[in-house]
């Protein structure tokens, strides 16, 4: 079976947001959510990276571990989701993740978010049938079982938003670290997970 | 001849393709080395942090590796601290209770009571305790719900649930707070440690034993409670609003630290709470007589509050003094 | 079973938009119902209020219905990403990435991938409004189109023709920038123009004067190809995002030195191998700089030199004052650094240069470029796989806009405003030539370049006795063009302001709209996106896609070809216009005016790309190569993607157009071509046409003028001409059929005889280093404006004031009396502008479109810590921008930032709706303004204009940044 990931090519991000708005696009995602967003470090200097950030999918996500209510699951293809209707918008799943992908749609309220949004690997929710109009209203859209990857790596302008089945990504990842003969391992294991991926 | 031409035609065009290609300036850079470095960026920072152009400042925040040590403490630790404090301390007292017994009233009940705790009192009592039992055990489902609960009702019973108790436990944030400013501002007074506690200490409270030291309106014991409550649960409302104005005062790190605080804080009350509960109503044979009517009996007063009864007696010039609803035997 | 309710304002929303569209007869009866009964099914219980979930939109696949997959092309940049929409019942409701089109593969950039957004539309004009005592009022189409067009007759009847500006679009399809065109000619003026005057116009007038046409030589796609690549004065990470998908890839595969040189540290500056900052406006420095070097070192490619350039050592005798010292003086540039870029370019090749705004859009933009095209050929970097001059385009049809003529210098197809030119289109147009003088003031107006879009402020407030024509300007018909796009907007607005008549045909209402004071006699027509017509538009590497209509017009948006149909029709020619395009009510048909193009424009080889090929094209772009471009197998074998102009011949001849231009290492009917004979034969003695290089397959091997009638036969080879060509050259020549050349030759006869014996129909030349028609004929160094180096102004000094386009460029007399005033004292920090990610053009397309406008909202300028500590600029701090001219001032964020040097400042160039920091969202027409506003940057810009082109100065002029005014 399949192990969904993300893999961001730091060398390749010239931070174009297309990743961003084909989110937007695809999942109808209402102003205010950022399911997935670009950072650059070290902008205006040598050295500056670009890098897409969204739920990494984790195998065992810290989000689903600390939810009070477990309103998390994990897919056959490791793709970590969560219901609507469970969440009680507490807020801790953004406290436990290394990579803020949770989002909310309100703020303060007495600590009321309202329910959690993130990141679906474009594969829906637990609402119902795949690819329904209910799985869509709540969770956006369901690309994956329609056998799709999520548009944001489909769309990305330089190929370095790579999604796909781990091991393939990794060996994309790997090739072009050979050819171009540079490039550290996969940015962001080491400090989210304090593991080293060797690439 | 040729073959001394081509040798040097040779030996020429190598020259000229020997000539060599300049070397990067000082100001350029060395693509092998323009990966940032991970532990670069952490030096001196806990997270990895970049610029991006929404306005929501968590966003540019690309890593924040507390999220997982965090969660450590969430799932490994705090269930244990938790069963520590709820059952650790339930066994606690009623190992005490097979001990030591429900405290009397050594005289028998008088056939007097005295006014000890007016309406205003109690009302501010009992609000402040009523909000903080629900606030406790709402608390209490955030932190371990899930294990304890969550197996015996199922998913969505629970969720529902803990949609409502996390409503209340918000809500009932305020008149827990505004309890205990108002317990400070009228009972602090009561409630400066003196000499006279130390001695009470020294005599086990009559606890241990059965010494009856003297106190006035409130005993060592009692101010400890005091103090649990008021700035215990200072610290503990404090976190909460940080907690319920989420990102307001504070980034994702204040925020996991205001939360652990939160939670052992209360959980710390929770155990002196157990306590005080116990000794007011099974622990102590007239104790809940204080914050139910008011009126407590005046023999127990006697034997608890000696220096107070005197005192509210000659103040009050007898008025605190009523016969008793049950006459004694 | 809980059912959530609805968060009130989104249910609010959803109404708004169904009733939208129920408005313009897009949903039918039956999506309705059960759109409807959906929403009512949820609403029921108050369930708990736990928060909003997230409301349902058109956005997902209904799986009972039909789904429609329409391939169409992205409607922002040149590059021209493919897209796919999936549509149902006449809604877009989902976008899936190309990934057969060779040139994205599927990906986009924010813009891109938020393109079915443009035709929700929920900020877009969404029916006819006129501006009546400073209220926006509706009224229909007829009213409209009635009450125009009788103000526009009245003000040709009362002023003449010249008095109206007819100010068209990049975004035009190749259909609509040619009928704009024909429409002005019809309408009796040369004053028509659109965005590419502020973009690209320096860079099509010297190129093309460099070696004959002014377009890329090479494509994005063969950048993988080469071994070095320079972009200097381009941010193409930001402009151009994918354009990065084929840079970055061949930087890996060839291990390939990306050298950017630019004032500012960019995106694309930030993968580059090498970096170069220099001052903004010393491009000519730079460049001779690095042929210092190369002719230093005896590194040029003197066999290409001999052969194919002419006019080198003119060139040399100029490169050698600028020394390693006297270039570090001038642009800060150490010599070292330029030496390396020497020999990358002459020892790592391919090479290949890669430019945009930053080279172009100054008062030496002309020759800025012609420096750029000298590099080159010094270098022997043109004409062949990875190497060439690759310049980006900006706008997804400025390519196709500005050859189709939308210029105030030509007809379409670069023919020019000569006599001759005139013949030819109308001969084509099949109406009379005296006709179309009679259309006109006189004869000589007909052969006189217009006003240009940098200027018509200039030609509205101008005294009459100022401007080369009968009256000053008085009405202005802006379709699809932004406001403040040109510099010095303080006098725009007044020119605004005075025009008799405003009428702003666009999806949105616009900056012009909003900026001035105007209350009366102002029009805003509401046109469709190019998703909601069809048509062809020419990417930057002059390949031609072609773009399926997605959805119909929303609301009651119109496209643009039937707009102009209809004022045709009031003004009493459409007849005549539209003699050979069929009209399907008021519609005309776009393949029509595609065939008409193809009938007329032999010039620039945009004949053979016929609607059918082009469909072909769209339909198997799978079978295309990434790299090379060329078809394989079924109907395209052979082809180049696009068709990439020229194309020669007519369609039956199946040229597969030219991917790489003035390549002599293939035969020109493979798309193989030469340097244009445009400039004569020889001068001065000197031979003018090519030495010893020619073609493949040439059986002329050697140089050779353009083809005329007359040349076919001195070669013999006139007998190959088909009896009905040679009857077609014979009535065109007339008298003189010795004349007729390949450019004027409807049959295209002479064309195909040309290539069947491998020439190339314009000529065979060498390419000019020394232009002598331009008045700089070898570009020499010209300090901009304004400048905060005054000293070098004496040895440097601008072009001295003259006259051009219809009016005064005193140019020379505001440097110098800014030198004079010392300007540079009380306006110490260098100004430039550019292109930010997010937004595109003028940006009230882009700044409407939420998921863009979430990502960027607020202006800012940029400015580096050394200068921001100086003035105690805080990073996110509003500050108060002013510029040198006008009082202006701009009230905008501080971004501060190591982006820019010290003594340099950024602002992006898309926002607008404040102006001197007031806040002008009020004067919007409900409901159509841009989500996010802000100061617009020429608000600031000041006066500098290219002698060639009438190109303003945006890339440099001079502000002061305060935190209070």
């Amino acid at each position: 079976m399949a192990r969904m990931k993300f893999l961001c090519d730091a060398e390749r991000c010239i931070d174009c947001n297309a990743c961003v708005t084909a989110c937007k696009n695809a999942n109808e995602v209402p102003w205010g959510i950022n399911r997935r967003r670009v950072v650059t470090i070290n902008d205006g200097k040598p050295g500056e990276r670009s890098v897409s950030m969204a739920c990494m999918h984790c195998t065992d996500a810290p989000c689903a571990a600390v939810c009070p209510v477990d309103c998390f699951y994990t897919t056959a293809d490791a793709v970590v989701l969560h219901s609507k209707d469970l969440c009680i918008g507490c807020g801790y799943c953004f406290y436990a993740c290394p990579f803020g992908a949770p989002q909310y749609p309100k703020l303060g309220n007495f600590g009321s978010r309202g329910k959690m949004d993130k990141c679906t690997y474009c594969s829906g929710g637990p609402e119902g049938a795949d690819d329904s109009a209910a799985e869509f209203a709540k969770y956006g859209a369901n690309r994956l079982a329609e056998g799709k990857l999520p548009l944001c790596a489909e769309m990305c302008s330089t190929k370095a938003l790579m999604a796909g089945d781990g091991d393939i990504i990794a060996q994309i990842y790997r090739e072009r670290v050979t050819k171009r003969g540079y490039g550290s391992g996969s940015w962001g294991w080491q400090t989210a997970y304090k593991a080293n991926i060797d690439v | 001849m040729f073959k001394i031409l081509l040798l040097a035609l040779l030996l020429t065009t190598n020259a000229a393709i020997a000539q060599d290609r300049p070397a990067a300036p000082v100001s350029g850079f060395n693509p092998t080395q323009s990966e940032v470095q991970q532990k670069a960026l952490l030096n001196g920072f806990d997270k990895i942090l970049g610029n991006t152009t929404l306005p929501d400042s968590r966003a540019a925040t690309l890593i924040q590796p507390a999220g997982p040590a965090w969660r450590d403490y969430r799932r490994s630790w705090l269930p244990w601290i938790a069963a520590a404090a709820v059952l650790g301390m339930l066994a606690l007292l009623l190992l005490f209770f097979l001990v030591r017994g429900r405290i009397r009233i050594e005289g028998g009940r008088a056939a007097q009571t005295i006014l000890r705790f007016g309406a205003f009192e109690r009302f501010m009592h009992w609000m402040t305790a009523t909000a903080w039992c629900i606030l406790a055990l709402s608390g209490l489902n955030i932190a371990v719900g899930r294990i304890v609960l969550l197996p015996l009702v199922g998913s969505d019973a629970f969720s529902t649930l803990s949609g409502w108790l996390k409503i209340s436990h918000n809500f009932l944030a305020f008149p827990f707070t505004a309890g205990i400013i108002l317990m400070f501002l009228i009972w602090v007074r009561h409630n400066i440690p003196g000499r006279l506690d130390v001695e009470w200490i020294k005599a086990g409270g009559g606890f241990i034993g059965h010494a009856h030291p003297p106190a006035k309106k409130f005993n060592a014991g009692q101010k400890a409670i005091f103090w649990i409550v008021v700035l215990g649960g200072g610290l503990v409302a404090a976190s909460g609003f940080t907690l319920i104005f989420p990102f307001y005062f504070t980034d994702v790190s204040g925020m996991q630290i205001a939360q652990i605080a939160h939670g052992l804080l209360a959980l710390g009350m929770i155990a002196a709470m157990l306590g005080h509960i116990y000794i007011g109503s099974v622990g102590m044979e007239g104790a809940i007589d204080a914050m139910a009517s008011g009126d407590v009996d005046l023999n127990w007063a006697r034997e608890h509050h000696s220096l107070w009864v005197d005192e509210k007696i000659e103040r009050t010039r007898g008025e605190a003094l009523k016969p008793a609803a049950h006459p004694a035997e | 079973m809980l059912i959530k309710r609805r968060d009130a304002v989104a249910q609010k929303n959803r109404m708004l938009s169904m009733l939208g569209e129920l408005s313009s007869g897009v949903l039918d009866r039956r999506a309705f119902l059960r759109r409807a009964g959906f929403a009512a099914g949820a609403v029921g219980l108050s369930g708990l209020p736990l928060g909003s979930v997230k409301r349902a939109e058109a956005a997902n696949i209904d799986q009972s219905l039909p789904v429609k997959r329409v391939k169409a092309v992205c409607t922002h940049c040149s590059v021209g990403c493919s897209v796919i929409a999936e549509v149902q019942n006449n809604v877009w409701v989902r976008q899936e990435p190309a990934f057969d089109s060779p040139i994205n593969r599927g990906s986009h950039c924010a813009k891109g991938a938020s393109v079915r957004e443009l035709v929700k539309g929920t900020r877009r004009l969404r029916s006819p409004m006129k501006l009546v005592d400073g209220q926006w009022q509706k009224i229909t189409w007829d009213t409209a189109i009635d009450e125009i067009s009788a103000k526009l007759l009245k003000i040709r009847a009362d002023m003449g023709p010249e008095s109206v500006f007819w100010l068209g679009s990049a975004k035009f399809s190749n259909e609509g920038a040619y009928l704009f065109r024909k429409l002005a000619a019809f309408w009796g003026t040369n004053s028509a123009d659109h965005q590419a005057r502020i973009c690209h116009s320096t860079t099509v007038a010297g190129v093309a004067n460099t070696w004959g046409y002014g377009a890329m030589t090479n494509s994005y796609n063969d950048i993988r190809n080469s071994k070095t690549m320079i972009i200097m004065g381009g941010n193409p990470a930001e402009a151009h995002p994918v354009s990065l998908q084929h840079i970055l890839i061949g930087k890996e595969i060839n291990h390939a030195n990306l050298v950017v040189i630019d004032p500012r540290f960019t995106r694309t500056a930030a993968h580059a191998t090498d970096y170069i900052r220099i001052r903004p406006g010393t491009d000519i420095p730079t460049i001779y700089g690095i042929l210092w070097h190369v002719f230093e070192n005896k590194w040029e490619d003197t066999n290409f030199i001999a052969q194919r350039v002419y006019g080198m050592d003119d060139v040399r005798k100029e490169v050698a004052k600028w020394t390693p010292a006297e270039v570090e003086r001038v642009n800060g540039v150490p010599g070292e650094q330029l030496k390396r870029v020497a020999y990358m370019i002459t020892h790592e090749k391919p090479a290949t240069l890669i430019w945009c705004m930053g080279a172009t859009q100054k008062t030496v933009g002309t020759a800025n470029v012609r420096a750029y095209c000298i590099l080159l050929l010094a270098t022997g970097n043109v004409g062949s796989p990875g190497t060439g001059a690759n310049i980006f385009r900006g706008h997804c049809n400025v390519q196709g806009a500005t050859d189709a003529g939308l210029d105030v210098t030509s007809l379409p197809y670069y023919y020019g405003l000569a006599e001759s030119a005139w013949r030819h289109w109308a001969r084509v147009w099949q109406v009379d030539y005296e006709y179309l003088v009679s259309r006109f003031d006189d004869k000589k107006m007909m052969e006189t370049p217009g006003i240009p879009s940098t200027r018509w402020f200039d030609a509205v407030l101008a005294a009459k006795d100022q401007v080369d024509q009968r009256n000053p300007l008085k009405a202005m018909f802006v379709m699809g063009h932004g406001g403040n796009t040109v510099t010095r907007m303080p006098e725009m607005v007044k020119g605004l302001e005075a025009l008799d008549l405003l009428v702003v045909a666009d999806p949105h209402p616009t900056t012009f709209a909003v900026v001035s004071e105007r209350k009366n006699n102002t029009y805003l027509l509401p046109i469709c996106t190019q998703f909601e017509t069809s048509g062809s538009r020419t990417v930057s590497n002059r390949s031609i896609q072609w773009s399926d209509q997605v959805v119909s017009p929303i609301f009651e948006s119109k496209n643009d070809q039937e707009v102009m149909y209809r004022l045709a029709e009031k003004f009493g020619f459409a007849d005549k216009m539209f003699k050979n395009i069929k009209v399907n009510g008021k519609d005309p048909v776009v393949e029509d005016i595609t065939r008409e193009i193809n009938r007329g424009a032999w010039s620039t080889g945009y004949t053979g790309q016929s609607p059918e090929r082009l469909k072909a094209h769209m339909a198997n772009q799978e079978k295309f190569d990434v790299v090379t471009l060329r078809g394989k197998g079924g109907d395209v074998d052979g082809d180049v993607y696009g068709l990439p102009w020229p194309c020669w011949g007519t369609p039956e001849q199946k040229h597969p157009g030219s991917h790489i231009l003035y390549n002599t290492n293939l035969h020109v009917k493979d798309g193989g071509g030469t340097f244009r004979a445009r400039f004569g034969v020889e001068r001065n003695g000197v031979n003018l046409l090519a030495e010893g290089s020619y073609s493949l397959g040439s059986e002329i091997k050697d140089g050779y003028p353009e083809v005329t009638y007359a040349m076919l036969k001195k070669l013999g080879w006139a007998g190959d001409l088909t009896p009905a060509e040679l009857a077609t050259i014979q009535q065109i020549g007339g008298a003189n059929p010795d004349t007729v050349s390949w450019a004027i030759d409807l049959s295209g006869g002479i064309q195909r005889v040309s290539i069947a014996h491998g020439i190339v129909p314009y000529g065979n030349a060498k390419a000019r280093a020394n232009a002598f028609n331009l008045p700089d004929p070898i570009p020499v160094h010209r300090e901009p404006i304004y400048t905060t180096r005054p000293e070098l102004v004496a040895q440097y000094p601008t072009m001295p004031d003259f006259r051009s386009f219809r009016m005064t460029n005193i140019g020379a007399t505001v440097q110098k009396r800014a030198v004079d005033l010392g300007v540079a004292k009380k306006f110490p920090l260098i100004l430039t502008s550019g292109r930010i990610v997010e937004y595109e053009g003028g940006g009230e397309e882009t700044r409407s479109n939420p998921w863009l406008a979430e990502l960027r909202q607020d202006m800012f300028v940029e400015i580096n810590p050394t200068d921001a500590s100086a003035r105690g600029i805080q990073d996110g701090a509003m500050v108060w921008v002013t510029g040198a001219e006008s009082n202006s001032k701009a009230q905008v964020k501080a971004m501060v930032t190591e982006r820019v040097g010290p003594g340099v400042a950024f602002m992006p160039f898309h926002f607008a709706g404040w102006f001197m920091g007031v806040d002008q969202r009020g004067r919007y027409p409900k409901g159509a303004d841009p989500i996010v506003l802000g100061e617009s940057a020429n608000t600031l810009t000041t006066y500098g204009y290219d002698p060639v082109t009438a190109m303003q100065e945006t890339k440099c002029t001079l502000c002061q940044i305060a935190t209070t005014i």
